[in-house]
């Protein structure tokens, strides 16, 4: 992803008044050409008044996500999630929890290696479809 | 000033559940609070890797003992939009009246836990005492206290009759006749202004710096509900949030306390401008798998919670996310707990009606 340009929109949906809403992670299962998987994120800003707006990257594990929580404070929340949880790389979080905001028996539960591993025990080659 | 670390949960006697705050002492001011979230994390969101859609429903309930109504209504409400399913007006404006009563036993629950927090026992009992009768409703009308089942993708499981509405909005009415004392306690008594008025100020700039939402939002002025966006049939009732301006413990409190008749009020609108059509379809078939996506909000007692939805044309959804209130106001809460003295943090947590279960999904 194109750091700088995501970080200008985010720093414009900040400008403009809009508040974080969400930070959403999906992990997108290993294929031919993508081995490692992919993470779906979606930011989504609310206004007050019910408008409701989302920005989008695909990215592959380990590549850097930057933070946007030097816009939005509340934002440290959902990154350190993300990097405990999914296992994203995200870089540069206000409040860096250092993987102690959540004790989870797995490490990275829902990271696309993760989900290969729980899917395999039980038969399935994706989500939904039995092999 | 040399540093202490006091360790807050994640058993604490004004917790409920177990949330854990590292709090950085100087002397007795709270300099940092380090939260930890996981002691009761379940993976409720990767169970859609085993669990159909068409029975998902019944996890997402589980999420949570008070909201369960309003997950399982927010779920059904994303799937039913994700397959373009119309579901027949009688069972949105009963997934409504069912809404509210959830939001006046869940802010009933919270006040008796909060005046448990600060000392006021008695005040706890009567608020309960209340509460108890609004679950006999939900009991009568569902089936459960706790869980209810009553949400299917395609509308709701059972109807209310006509009459038994009536009913219910005078018991509403009454029970809110008796509340009003109850209420005038939380709002004037000097040792409950002495204790929480003043504490814990989260100031609009704040609020909005922090993406505060539901109460927490409200008392600090914040117009934010999602309530105003008149989705799930909102738009037809006549709707204005309570608002305060103090931001303060006290504030959120009393913006808890209006809410109640606000809801009974909401009821009444409800089932006055409900057609009269005992015998009317609730619910509709649903066929098929689902594909796609969506996003859906709802104004849960604690305040906007979100729901993610992805779905890939199987019996599995590829992805389920709620992001729930109480996660949205963490950064509130560690907000206000700073500089705060050691002695206002339990009634600072407390007045955020912290959900732990929620948010620990």
């Amino acid at each position: 992803m194109n750091s700088q340009a995501f970080l200008d929109r985010v720093g414009a949906y900040h400008r403009d008044g809009w508040r974080l809403a969400i930070i959403n992670t999906t992990s997108i299962l290993p294929t031919e050409g993508m081995e490692h998987g992919a993470f779906d994120i979606s930011w989504s800003f609310a206004q007050d008044d019910g408008r409701f707006e989302h920005l989008r990257e695909r990215v592959v594990p380990g590549e850097e996500v930057p933070s946007i929580s030097a816009f939005f404070g509340a934002a440290f929340l959902y990154e350190n999630e993300m990097r405990e949880l999914f296992g994203v790389n995200v870089t540069g979080i206000a409040l860096d929890l250092k993987g102690q905001l959540y004790k989870t028996a797995t490490i990275v539960p829902f990271s696309p290696s993760a989900i290969r591993a729980r899917l395999d025990a039980i038969g399935r080659d994706s989500v939904g479809k039995k092999a | 000033m040399k540093r202490t670390v006091v360790p807050m949960g994640p058993q604490h006697p004004v917790l409920p559940e177990p949330l854990v705050l590292d709090l950085v002492l100087e002397d007795e001011k709270v300099v940092d609070a380090i939260p930890t979230i996981g002691y009761i994390h379940r993976g409720l969101e990767a169970l859609v890797e085993r669990i159909e859609f068409s029975e998902f429903g019944y996890v997402v309930e589980r999420i949570c003992g008070i909201c369960s109504f309003m997950h399982g209504m927010g779920y059904a409400v994303a799937m039913e939009k994700i397959m373009a399913v119309e579901v027949p007006e009688r069972a949105s404006w009963l997934r409504l009246i069912w809404a509210e009563m959830s939001r006046i036993h869940s802010h009933l629950l919270w006040l008796g836990l909060g005046a448990d927090a600060f000392g006021f026992e008695n005040l706890f009992m009567h608020c309960w005492r209340t509460r108890e009768e609004v679950l006999d409703i939900f009991e009568k009308t569902t089936g459960g206290r706790i869980i209810f089942s009553v949400n299917k993708i395609g509308g709701v499981r059972r109807d209310i009759a006509d009459s038994e509405l009536t009913a219910i909005v005078a018991k509403l009415q009454e029970l809110g006749a008796g509340f009003a004392e109850t209420a005038r306690v939380f709002e004037t008594d000097p040792s409950i202004r002495h204790r929480l008025s003043g504490v814990g100020i989260l100031s609009r700039e704040d609020a909005h710096a922090v993406d505060a939402v539901g109460p927490m939002a409200r008392a600090s002025g914040i117009r934010l509900d999602t309530r105003l966006t008149g989705t799930h049939f909102y738009d037809r009732l006549e709707f204005e949030p309570v608002l305060e301006t103090a931001g303060d413990c006290l504030a959120r409190v009393v913006v808890r306390v209006r809410e109640i008749p606000q809801s009974i009020d909401l009821i009444r609108q409800a089932v006055e401008r409900m057609p009269k059509a005992e015998g009317a379809p609730i619910d509709v078939k649903v066929r098929g798998n689902p594909t796609g996506e969506t996003f859906e909000r709802l104004e849960q007692p604690r305040g906007e919670v979100i729901y993610y939805i992805k779905a890939n044309g199987t019996k599995n959804l590829e992805r389920f996310r709620a992001r729930t209130p109480t996660f949205a106001n963490i950064p509130a809460m560690i907000k206000l707990v700073k500089g705060c003295d050691l002695a206002d943090v339990p009634n600072i947590i407390m007045t955020i009606d912290p959900c732990i279960s929620c948010t620990e999904r």
